[in-house]
């Protein structure tokens, strides 16, 4: 008779679905009653079958090892769960039914795999998974069978979800040998994460961020990005993007924490697994760890509202250079560690580098104007160039001083940051229009600043040239972004001493020219002699101030907007009138003077606010390329991670109006025909985040690579360490990193 | 991602925009003890709906979304005794479903509302918010997951309905119901012993 169920339920596998299903139907209401009626050793739904086994090889006797265990074989695109599900979903239960004197351990849960959901993600399996449980049986057993029952409830998911259950049931000979999935318990033993002692391992909690230092982890997952599954639910937030560093066998990782979290556990009991296994069914090679939780969590209600990711990427870096490792640690390969003396040396040359860039270098001439006034006086000549050399590095220092400071304050800020304001910009565009106008000579300086200032520039050679260094300094930071990115990141990142002496050596790098000319007569011997050349070099200088203006302008109008923009120059226009009409004599200087101030001030009050306020920005669009099918889609977090979730290569290209490296890259080595068509050949996405505005996201996204400014080019793929490239871009460079992945 | 927009007014056209840009995020900015994120939705009706307005009233919210196990298991009689008792409290009870409209179980306004009588639901508003931008300025990340707001505006509590995590109509009674026992110690003055708790359920559908 039960042959013949068999037989039918074989020949008709709809059927046991049908009694499966009327049987899922009538639990909660008749409970337990119906299911030993049904009951076999499998269980099939369109999601999942279920199979019951047993692993007795030397019998099933007291004290032999005796195992069963449910496999759960997924339907594709479906999952079940592990013991902490993730952000939804359910472990599977197993409620097991045994003679007396046989007991049931803990499920051996094989590694998990991370199955990301937008921003969500879930912990499980796909594929085929067999959960393992221990059998005891205890010395006073005697039967010659043991029968085992076992009541299942799951919950499988694909985008939607259906709760499943299932009995089950299955007798073990105590004397035979039960030995036919040998091979499939083997495989969930080995798949099982394996235990290791806690040692100097540790976890603490922060300020909205797990910090996680796993010691002495074993060979085979060094160096390897890994996932990090916490055993306990709802501690994490699993969906969100984290970081994480090797140094030696140490591996530390920053996990965010639920705002929402209910527990405060004091030990942690964690797997961490290589990411991205292949294949389906169970994660590969885990570790699991059960680990002391240092300090305190922070309470539920305390947390901010925003945390500083940036800082606290930097201060990973930190605790990964204070646990041994002598340059920082990078969360990324960027190729080479940075150690201090490169960065030291990068900031020299950086420097050095400066006195090039279009906002330095007028302000260089104005100082070389002035300098060829006293070529014979070899003491003077020396005291103006160290004064200059002071006024550079103490701006540098003083500017360092404010990151720092800005740092502690918990503000994650970028160099180029303060070219995000549209008062900055417009402020300095006011400043350039009269730098520029004075070079012209539509006024002198000496009209028109308090005269006391004036003549203490006149008078004073030694403070003159130390206002110059400064003021060099004030006009430089917009151009240091791009140029010193892997530096000014790396400072970000140090401790104080050593973030001040980069910002010490940038600036007595763009001091050295000057300084050596000042020093040794035959670099100033090399300089022109004075002559009417100097007014023609002086007028000339004025058009690279205007070109500044220009390009400023150009960044307002991204930010403001036409209106603002056209604000601006409205202002601008009034600004040279007054200038100029100071400068006349008698009653034209009255006139149109007090006109050009009425003119001013009532553009500021009516226009005015035009140029500080923020134009809505319109929806970042893609941008198409000159490859037909390849664009660049705007950058999120969560696009990114999307894609490489899919398995998609992505390049990232971190950018803002307002750099001009950007700028250059862009429409060089990235409007690159042949490169646009081999990164389409090769399937890669092409990601745009603009930091033209301030965007925390791309502020955070910066940090996580280290940087702190615009350029920066990263190429990232699942299971390969993502690749920062340098900030003046190559079509070769761009082809080897591709070549590396 | 790490977001730190400001999310004051969503419902302001101002930072819409912003918020189109950037529809995803990850952190939930509304956190215990803090001012819970204000939003304007419309209800099933098309009527708009505003969290502000309901100043000096405590408020629940529900994410839901009828295609999800966990709801259907509460919505055999939990759910709707609790609407019906803390609505009749002075208690103002908003489900909201933040399912994509491209979803496979996503319901039509229509459908949901609909859906809502059948179950005799009683919630003061049922509302539309397939953008997904309220959900996620909560922080909302399973159906049912559910937060109390108190009335000076303060999110009280967020997490699960219960304290048994499972898909069982029968768990119901056996199981704590924080929800119920949250709005008790609400409406007597006193803090909430449990603010938080681990919610279960099916992984909302985000748009994106």
């Amino acid at each position: 008779m039960l042959g013949f169920a068999a037989l039918l339920s074989s020949l008709f596998p709809p059927l046991r679905r049908l009694a499966f299903l009327g049987l899922a139907a009538l639990w909660g209401a008749t409970g337990a009653s119906a299911q030993s009626l049904l009951a076999g050793p499998v269980v099939s739904t369109a999601q999942v079958r279920a199979e019951l086994m047993a692993h007795a090889p030397q019998g099933a006797a007291p004290g032999a090892t005796v195992w069963v265990g449910l496999q759960l074989r997924h339907t594709p695109d479906w999952h079940t769960y592990w013991k902490n599900p993730g952000d939804s979903g359910l472990p599977t239960e197993l409620s097991w039914t045994l003679p007396p004197g046989v007991s049931a351990g803990a499920i051996q849960w094989p590694t998990p795999r991370k199955f990301p959901l937008g921003t969500l993600a879930n912990y499980g399996y796909d594929g085929t998974v067999l959960l393992p449980v221990p059998l005891t049986v205890e010395p006073g057993f005697s039967g010659q069978q043991i029968d085992v029952q076992l009541q299942a409830n799951w919950l499988v998911c694909r985008k939607e979800c259906i709760p499943e259950e299932g009995s089950f049931s299955l007798r073990i000979p105590v004397l035979g040998s039960t030995a036919l999935n040998g091979a499939a318990f083997n495989d969930a033993l080995a798949a099982a994460p394996s235990a290791q002692p806690a040692s100097a391992s540790q976890v603490s909690p922060g300020d909205g961020f797990l910090q996680v230092s796993l010691a002495d982890l074993p060979e085979r997952l060094r160096g390897r990005p890994l996932e990090f599954f916490p055993e306990a639910p709802g501690l994490i937030e699993p969906g969100s993007p984290w970081t994480q560093a090797w140094d030696g066998s140490r591996w530390t990782a920053r996990v965010p924490l639920s705002p929402h979290r209910a527990d405060a556990p004091a030990q942690l009991a964690l797997v961490v697994a290589p990411a991205q296994p292949p294949g389906e069914g169970p994660g590969t090679d885990g570790v699991r760890l059960d680990v002391p939780v240092q300090g305190a969590w922070p309470a539920v209600a305390a947390l901010p509202a925003a945390v500083p990711d940036a800082l606290q990427a930097a201060l990973d870096a930190n605790a990964a250079r204070a646990t041994g490792s002598a340059g920082a640690a990078p969360q990324v390969s960027t190729g080479a560690r940075i150690t201090l003396w490169a960065a030291l040396a990068g900031a020299l040359l950086g420097g050095l580098i400066l006195n090039l860039m279009p906002c330095v270098f007028p302000v260089l001439a104005i100082k070389v104007l002035a300098f060829t006034q006293h070529a014979d006086d070899r003491t003077a000549h020396r005291r103006s160039g160290l004064a200059y050399t002071a006024g550079v590095v103490l701006s540098f220092l003083a500017l360092g001083g404010l990151l720092l400071a800005l740092r502690s304050a918990g503000e994650a800020i970028g160099w180029g940051y303060q070219l995000q304001s549209p008062g900055v910009i417009a402020a300095l565009v006011v400043l350039f229009t009269l730098i520029g106008l004075n070079l012209a000579g539509l006024f002198e300086v000496g009209n028109v600043l308090p005269s006391r200032l004036a003549s203490l520039q006149a008078r004073n050679p030694t403070v003159d040239a130390f206002l110059t260094g400064v003021l060099a300094v004030a006009v430089a930071s917009p151009c240091t972004a791009p140029f010193m990115g892997a530096s000014l990141g790396l400072a970000i990142a140090l401790p104080a001493w050593q973030a001040l002496a980069i910002f010490g050596l940038i600036g007595l790098g763009m001091a050295l020219p000057y300084l050596a000319a000042s020093w040794w007569p035959a670099v100033a011997r090399a300089l022109p002699r004075p002559g009417p050349w100097m007014q023609t070099l002086r007028q000339f200088l004025a058009f690279p101030m205007f070109a500044t203006v220009v390009w400023l302008l150009w960044v307002l109008g991204q930010q403001t907007g036409i209106d603002g923009a056209a604000s601006l120059l409205l202002i601008l226009l009034a600004l040279a009138l007054l200038v100029w009409a100071l400068g006349l004599r008698g009653q034209g200087r009255l006139v149109l003077g007090g006109g050009a101030l009425a003119a001013l001030l009532w553009l500021g009050v009516a226009v005015g606010p035009h140029i500080t306020r923020l134009a809505d920005p319109e929806p970042a669009a893609a941008s198409a390329t000159a490859v037909e099918g390849l664009a660049w889609q705007p950058w999120s977090a969560e696009t990114e991670a999307a894609l490489l979730a899919e398995g998609r290569t992505v390049f990232v290209d971190f950018t803002a109006a307002w750099c001009v490296t950007c700028q250059y890259n862009k429409r060089t080595t990235l409007a690159d025909t042949a490169l646009l068509t081999d990164l389409a050949g090769r399937q890669v996405v092409l990601l745009r985040a603009d930091w033209t505005r301030r965007d925390p996201a791309i502020t955070a996204a910066l940090g996580r690579l280290g940087r702190s400014g615009v350029p920066v080019y990263a190429l990232h793929r699942q299971g390969s360490p993502s690749q920062v490239l340098t900030e003046v871009l190559t079509v070769e460079e761009v082809r080897s990193a591709l070549d590396r992945l | 991602m790490l977001q730190r927009r400001p999310l004051i007014a969503l419902g302001a056209s101002a930072l819409a925009a912003p918020a189109l840009l950037h529809p995803r995020t990850v952190h939930a900015a509304a956190l215990i003890g803090q001012p819970a994120p204000d939003f304007t939705l419309e209800d099933t009706a098309g009527k708009p709906v505003t969290l502000s307005r309901f100043k000096g009233q405590p408020v629940v919210l529900e994410w839901t979304n009828p295609g999800c196990p966990f709801v259907r298991k509460h919505y055999s009689g939990n759910l709707q005794a609790l609407q019906k008792a803390y609505t009749d409290r002075g208690v103002v009870w908003l489900a909201i479903n933040s399912t994509e409209d491209a979803s496979a179980d996503y319901l039509t306004p229509p459908q949901l509302a609909r859906w809502m009588q059948e179950k005799n639901a009683a919630p003061t508003a049922t509302l539309m918010d397939d953008e997904g931008r309220v959900g996620q300025a909560y922080g909302a990340r399973v159906t049912p997951h559910l937060y109390i707001v108190n009335a000076q505006g303060v999110l009280v509590y967020a997490g699960g309905i219960d304290s048994i995590p499972s898909a069982r109509v029968a768990d119901i009674d056996k199981a704590t119901n924080y929800v119920r026992q949250g709005l008790d110690e609400l409406l007597a003055g006193r803090p909430l012993s449990k603010p938080t708790s681990l919610p279960y359920g099916c992984s909302i559908k985000y748009k994106g």
